[in-house]
């Protein structure tokens, strides 16, 4: 399960930065999730939520903004997925909806750009 | 009390993506080529890597990384073929990342090595996100996980340079089609060499073999 880990290297930064900016408490953490990071959110923000427990980040909000990929052709055809960035979860398509987006010009597998990331945007602490 | 936004911009996976282009540069720096074997617990991965290292140890120098979550038991099995091992023990984790790969490379002496093995833990799902420094992702699928795990799996597929449908001589046994699998990786990722192998079918482990020997020199 590596959501406990990337949870732990989450937490990790997020009170190293909170330590650094000399704050008496983080109030909300703002992550930024790939839709194709084999991520699942919901366990992400529990074992976050477990980590801070006892800490200056405990009961911080966590804010999720998914990205979806971009799928791109060899002839030049370039898309988005179709799904808002900012779309909740239970909104998103199946991985494998994604890996079977096709062009519409040639027919072809689209291949996927981004869509890997799991970024710690901002925290919103207290000084 | 002042309430302030701290801007972090951190990408966790990032973080990994720039180790394993460094494990990278070391292994091609050493003229190393570097096989990441992925796929479910009882694909086959350790059968297929001993198949490989028993046809190529007299003609190149081999180090295995065995991952696992605990235990030394596939790491006992390469080292009995007498070539460099180190058994790759991630505790909890369902995956190998970059710095487990670095700190294995560290007790391998890659002037001394022409191919390293990785196999990785047994899963098609966690080892996708994370790259290693790998020249070749291999993805190694049995029929004995039923015909629809390839669909059920897309990203592996879509990540992998060659695919490796296994074990195809049960497939009636276990009701699977292996065509049905082969397929749908290609509806996956047209591209992508595929192998159907059976550990009793020595044309198809030649296959395999002759597939490693395409890219060494």
């Amino acid at each position: 399960m590596h959501e406990y880990s990337l949870a732990c290297e989450i937490f990790e930064t997020v009170i190293a930065t909170a330590d650094q900016n000399k704050a008496s408490a983080v109030n909300s953490i703002t992550l930024e999730i790939g839709r194709l990071t084999h991520v699942n959110p919901d366990q992400l923000l529990f074992c976050l939520d477990v980590l801070s427990g006892d800490s200056i980040a405990e009961g911080a909000k966590v804010n999720v903004n998914f990205v979806s990929p971009c799928g791109e052709c060899e002839c030049g055809y370039k898309r988005d997925s179709g799904v808002p960035d900012n779309a909740c979860c239970d909104d998103q398509q199946s991985l494998y909806e994604y890996a079977l987006m096709t062009c519409p010009v040639c027919g072809k597998l689209l291949q996927l750009v981004g869509g890997n990331e799991l970024i710690i945007q901002t925290i919103d602490i207290d000084i | 009390m002042l309430m302030h936004v701290v801007n972090v911009n951190k990408d966790v996976m990032k973080a990994n993506n720039e180790l394993a282009h460094s494990n990278k540069k070391l292994l091609i720096k050493n003229r190393v080529f570097a096989m990441n074997i992925m796929g479910a617990i009882g694909s086959g991965k350790t059968t297929l890597i001993e198949e490989a290292i028993n046809a190529l140890k007299d003609r190149y120098r081999i180090a295995v990384i065995a991952g696992d979550v605990v235990a030394q038991m596939d790491a006992s099995r390469f080292e009995k073929l007498g070539v460099k091992t180190v058994a790759a023990n991630t505790g909890r984790e369902c995956h190998l990342d970059a710095k487990l790969v670095e700190r294995s490379m560290e007790n391998i002496d890659l002037e001394d090595i022409d191919i390293l093995f990785i196999e990785n833990v047994g899963n098609l799902i966690c080892p996708v996100d994370y790259k290693l420094g790998e020249n070749v992702r291999v993805v190694v699928v049995s029929v004995s996980e039923g015909d629809d795990t390839v669909l059920k799996h897309p990203m592996i597929f879509r990540t992998s340079d060659l695919a490796i449908v296994n074990k195809v001589d049960i497939s009636e046994a276990v009701s699977a089609d292996p065509s049905k699998m082969k397929a749908d990786i290609e509806k996956l990722n047209p591209s992508i060499p595929i192998l159907l192998t059976s550990g009793n079918d020595r044309i198809s482990i030649d296959r395999w073999i002759e597939y490693i020997e395409s890219y060494l020199e």
